[in-house]
């Protein structure tokens, strides 16, 4: 059975994240997913859109579930934000049928489009878990990265609210946990794991933005962590781009799931893009 | 019956100098809820142990206390939905100080409050002789957020309140859009400009922790929303928040992404220079890695579809 | 040492009210033992009752009939009258402070049926009326901001009357265990009711009649103690109120064979008539073995044929609360219920202005006051009807301020022995802590509150109330020697519940004195050894005293009748 998904990318992964990009597609072309980069979708509005205009927000996002569904695809989300976003969208829609029709009725007017309601729409992490199959993965890792300990941060919209959550237990999940074993590395339990990074005020509060990140590092760190490991390219961001204002003797490596899955099945770290990083790659890290 | 281990969370500064973890073994009944065994354990095998309750029926607020590290309502959480391993652990609420046990200290959730003038303020000019008119639909606009009975779980599980104790915190903000929303008050505008400003409704990090915890329609979170809908319409535009949200309506209506090299300085103001100075680090760094999102920005394809429907906007406003 | 002009005991809607009357002109302090968002007015669900007639031909006359008739006839209908009368100004007062009222089409506050009333006036805030109208008095209370000082979680233990002039309290801070004098010129109590001496009820854990036991213990009568509602749609186990709401929008009860049971005991009002003949139906269906369950010990409200909207837009927080606490779905299946304690009609008995009185021929305590469910003016008599009690706590709160804002400046400050009146509490406390404990704490509670729900109930015989005043006794003696393990001062909820549970023990006796001694049923008090009302001899307050040694004397005081004789109450 071969696993074909229309990708998602979200905007920063075509941006300031151009590393999870690169990094997502590799990984699947090696390990045999096709992916389809839907590149009419629109930005999902990162639950700022909708702040400002909550039904643009979902003819927008209406939009890129009928495109999906038109291509006869799931979609792959590689952005929590973006799966936190699209899920949220799509449960509202499923739960009031009358505004569903709404929505649709001017999405048709003014594109044409129709969102039926049959999509799914899944993270990487959980297409890995789910779809793929961690003992396939198992197979496929040729190179075990047992001298890395990594800890895993889930990021908000992975876990809350809890209907819109595909983990078992969002309030103690293992997904991440899960993969990082199936890849050799061990995972580390450290109290931050299930807190926010606090990308979404960055613009607005720097300083109780950044705390949040230091403080999701220094846990990790205290725990004896090698690196922490994103599945959203935001927390990404916020925690290695903005990591020496935040305090350099921290050192911490921050990296895509997909980079982590990517060592193990030996590809470089160049191809993975990881010198695009502002914090290197130090320490066990380094040695692969 | 199952046996479980209550994990309790114990302390009494008065006479300790740090906070223990006390086990106590507890036969679960089935249908029992959070207070009801804690009662049974404190009647049964220790008294002391210390903690709020007061109505038993889940609309008082007294009893909020965190299970395996999240914020519950005790009197209406079923115990056997918080065996993990055989254990429940109990904890007092978080973001306040410990006074005894599961006892905390509430003053910094009611000041909270106060700040916000969480009263109505209706024009006052023409008392209306009988009740004021409202619709049915104007009340379902305020019905969900006055479900809320002040119990703190929101407060105690803030991401944002964790790193800044004057943030307004979710309780606060729920209860600023109960007036905001309700058509019988007067300061609408004002009230909106006030939540706008710093530690106010732009500093929530969206995380979710509030709308998760709690045990009511309130649903803080989507209350915050609200209110950066409301103010985002009534043009309270003068803050990061509201220009971050401009950037977005700005780059995406046009080329259906965000344009991540314009975002920044139009959140911080484009003649802001200490903002715009204070950009430039990061920007630096990820220049000198190549990570800097490419100078000519693209469009996605069939961009007109979107633009088309973001021609629409003032249609679709709440 | 604290002072102020007023002092008020008890934040919710009376003690709240009144301080609002006053903030501005006289210093007053509010006092609660809890915070007062979380008083138990908030827990009332499902309306406050005005003759408004915003959906029917409603009149005050109508209002006041249905509340004498309800009362069963011992209500005072001069107060009554002023209930009743006030109705429409107050909710108009509490729509205009900002509450949030569900609306009728026309855009004006909207009013349903509501048990006992023969018109629809109750109005309602969904299924949490009485938590909208606490939250618009606490938001007030917070606009009052500096001028009105809260004592938070500080607990009244000792109130202070000597040769019949009240001059303040006595109260522990519970934070620090630290026992204050508060000096006042005049004193209100709006402590609220005293259901937590039964196992089944819909009151607070707070509710332990501190109020009136403090009152008693310095002197004052406590007045028609024996009649405690039963409310009918208690959640099975929990006694958690499902509102009367409920029935209001068409709910049925249901007993064990599924039938509507209410046509044998109140035909033309069905499950509309008033609680204490309903609590009784359901009683008498479950006593003659056509309860519902496994072990037939409750009947059901079933809401099925209401639909799933309107449960969900009217009574929502009753769908909550059944699959909450005990699981139910109340869209699929009947919800489990029970009578449940669940009002105190008896209390502090006051004249209409809220002033306390002293003896059996109204004479006053200068400087006491009372209102709301912790006194007995009497509007409810023997029986309350539902929704009359938020409106009690309204109207009698403001009128409470409005007469303390007229007396008070006249109150001279009498001299209070500080030293004698802290020594008193602590004499009580110390003893509780260090007597030779041997007794459980729980069990003598467990033992109380069981013996009131089985002996002094729904249903009552001399017998059994004979049996249940011998086992309060044996428990007050068992209270002597209870457990106190924590001797702490910090937030010390053990002594504070041992100091609940003597006021439960005290009170308990005065329901069973004036149960035993009253040789008739009327409202909510019914023996099946005096099934009938005795007009004759029994048409008149009951009132206790406590005498020197502890125990207590009974003496009466007659009805004020205005407008309407005793009649034979049918529904």
């Amino acid at each position: 059975m071969s696993l074909k998904y229309a990708l998602f990318t979200g905007c920063v992964a075509k941006g300031a994240g151009r590393e999870l990009l690169t990094s997502t597609n590799i990984v699947c072309d090696k390990l045999g997913i096709e992916l389809v980069e839907m590149t009419d979708a629109a930005c999902c509005g990162a639950g700022v859109v909708s702040e400002d205009n909550a039904m643009i927000a979902d003819i927008v996002n209406a939009r890129t579930f009928a495109l999906a569904e038109e291509a006869g695809l799931d979609i792959m989300n590689i952005c929590i934000t973006c799966q936190g976003v699209h899920r949220k969208c799509q449960v509202k829609l499923a739960r009031d049928p009358k505004y569903m029709a709404r929505v649709n009725e001017a999405l048709r007017e003014t594109t044409g489009h129709e969102y039926k309601g049959t999509v799914k729409i899944k993270h990487f992490g959980n297409i890995m878990l789910n779809d793929y199959g961690l003992d396939k993965l198992k197979e496929a890792v040729v190179k075990p990265l047992d001298t890395i300990k990594a800890g895993a941060f889930y990021g908000c919209y992975a876990m809350r609210p809890h209907e819109y959550s595909d983990l078992a237990e969002p309030d103690d999940p293992d997904e991440m946990e899960r993969i990082i074993e199936a890849v050799g590395a061990t995972p580390v339990d450290y109290s931050a794991r299930l807190k926010c990074c606090g990308f979404p005020i960055i613009m607005m509060n720097k300083k109780n933005s950044l705390t949040l990140s230091g403080n999701a590092i220094s846990s990790a760190k205290d725990a004896g962590s090698d690196c922490v490991i994103t599945q959203c390219p935001l927390c990404h961001l916020n925690m290695d781009a903005y990591q020496p204002e935040i305090d350099s003797s921290l050192n911490m490596p921050i990296i895509h799931i997909q980079q982590l899955i990517g060592l193990a099945l030996g590809i470089s770290q160049d191809e993975l893009k990881m010198n695009t990083h502002i914090i290197r790659p130090t320490g066990a890290i380094a040695a692969v | 019956m199952d046996s479980v281990t209550f994990r309790i969370f114990r302390f009494d500064p008065e006479t300790e100098d740090s906070p223990r973890y006390q086990d106590y073994e507890y036969e679960l009944e089935p249908g029992v809820t959070l207070l009801n065994s804690l009662n049974t354990i404190r009647s049964k095998q220790d008294a002391t142990i210390a903690y709020r309750m007061s109505c038993g029926s889940a609309i008082c607020g007294s009893c909020a206390m965190r299970a395996n590290g999240h914020a519950v309502l005790a009197c209406k959480t079923q115990t056997s939905e918080l065996v993990k391993d055989g254990v429940i652990q109990i904890d007092p609420l978080g973001n306040m100080k410990v006074i005894h046990d599961l006892v905390v200290d509430l003053e910094p959730f009611w000041g909270s409050l106060r700040k916000v003038k969480p009263y109505l303020q209706p024009d006052t000019t023409n008392n209306p002789e009988l009740e004021r008119e409202q619709t049915q639909e104007q009340f379902l606009l305020i019905d969900d957020v006055t479900t809320c009975i002040l119990c703190g779980a929101c407060f105690s599980d803030c991401n944002a309140l964790e790193v800044d104790e004057n943030f307004l915190g979710p309780a606060t903000l729920a209860k600023a859009h109960r007036f905001i929303y309700d058509s019988r008050d007067s300061k609408t505008e004002e009230r909106l400009e006030d939540i706008s400003e710093l530690h106010g409704v732009w500093d929530c990090t969206h995380c979710a922790e509030c709308s998760t915890r709690c045990p009511t329609e309130t649903k803080p979170l989507a209350r915050i929303e609200e209110i950066r809908e409301a103010a985002m319409k009534a043009g309270v535009h003068g803050n990061n928040g509201a220009r971050h949200v401009l950037g977005f309506r700005e780059t995406v209506g046009k080329s259906g992404r965000l344009n991540e090299n314009y975002l920044p300085p139009r959140s911080v103001g484009f003649f802001n220079i200490p903002g715009l100075l204070g950009l430039l680090p990061v920007g630096i760094r990820m220049l000198m890695r190549g990570k800097n999102p490419p100078l000519i920005h693209h469009s996605i394809d069939k961009v007109d579809e979107v633009k088309k429907i973001f021609s629409r906007f003032e249609e679709y406003r709440k | 040492m604290y002072s102020h002009d007023v002092l008020i005991i008890g934040s919710g809607l009376a003690g709240l009210r009144a301080a609002l009357e006053l903030v501005g002109h006289l210093d007053v302090g509010v006092m609660t033992k809890v915070y007062p968002s979380r008083s138990h007015s908030g827990a009332a669900q499902g309306g406050v009752a005005a003759s408004l007639g915003n959906v029917d031909g409603d009149s005050l006359e109508a209002h006041i009939y249905d509340t004498v008739k309800g009362a069963d006839y011992i209500g005072d209908q001069d107060s009554i009258e002023i209930l009743c009368a006030d109705a429409p100004r107050t909710i108009v007062e509490m729509e205009h402070f900002g509450c949030a009222f569900s609306r009728t089409d026309e855009n004006k506050i909207a009013q349903r049926a509501f048990g006992g009333h023969s018109f629809k006036r109750a109005c309602y805030s969904a299924d949490r009326t009485g938590h909208a109208l606490l939250h618009t008095l606490f938001e007030q209370s917070m606009k009052r901001g500096g001028e009105l000082q809260v004592y938070s979680e500080w607990y009244m233990l000792r109130l202070i009357i000597n040769d019949g002039v009240c001059k303040g309290v006595v109260a522990m801070n519970t934070k620090t265990g630290k026992l204050e004098v508060f000096h006042a010129r005049a004193v209100l109590f709006g402590t609220g009711g005293y259901g937590r001496a039964f196992a089944i009820t819909s009151n607070a854990y707070a509710n332990t009649g501190d109020g009136i036991v403090a009152a008693y213990r310095a002197g004052v009568p406590l007045q028609d103690m024996e009649f405690v509602q039963f409310h009918p749609t208690g959640l099975y186990q929990h006694g958690i109120l499902l509102s009367e709401a409920a029935r209001g929008e068409g709910g049925y009860l249901l007993n064990g064979e599924e039938e509507r049971f209410m046509k044998r005991y109140a035909p033309s009002k069905m499950e509309l008539g008033p609680r204490d003949i309903v609590s009784r139906s359901e009683q008498t269906e479950i006593n003659e073995g056509r309860g519902a369950g496994p072990n037939k010990d409750y009947v059901y409200l079933d809401l099925r044929h209401l639909g799933k909207e309107k449960i969900m837009e009217r009574l929502p927080q009753i769908y909550h609360l059944a699959k909450d606490f005990i699981g139910v779905d109340a869209i699929k299946d009947p919800v489990p219920i029970q009578p449940t304690a669940h009002y105190s009609m008896g209390g502090i008995p006051t004249d209409n202005d809220c002033q306390v009185i002293s003896n059996e021929t109204g004479d006053h305590v200068t400087g006491f006051f009372a209102a709301g469910e912790c006194s007995c003016v009497s509007v409810h008599g023997a029986n309350r009807l539902g929704t009359n009690s938020l409106l009690e706590a309204l109207v009698f709160g403001r009128r409470a301020g409005k007469k303390l804002f007229e007396v008070t400046p006249e109150i001279g400050w009498s001299k209070v022995n500080e030293k004698e009146e802290l020594s008193a509490v602590r004499l009580e406390i110390d003893r509780i802590l260090h007597t030779k404990a041997t007794e459980n704490l729980g069990e003598i509670r467990t033992e109380l509150q069981n013996t009131m729900t089985n002996q002094v109930g729904v249903y009552r015989t001399g017998e059994d109330m004979e049996a249940a005043n011998e086992k309060i006794k044996e428990l007050q003696d068992r209270f002597t020697r209870v457990k106190v393990e924590n001797k702490g001062k910090n937030f010390n909820t053990n002594l504070i519940e041992a100091l609940e549970l003597s006021h439960m023990l005290e009170y308990s006796e005065l329901i069973v004195a004036g149960g035993l001694a009253r040789e008739e049923s009327r409202g909510a008090h019914f023996r099946n050894d005096f099934p009938k009302r005795d007009d004759d001899k029994w048409m008149k307050h009951t009132l206790a005293f406590r005498k020197e040694d502890g125990g207590y004397e009974l003496k009466y005081r007659p009805v004020r009748v205005t407008r309407y004789q005793p009649e034979e109450r049918k529904y």
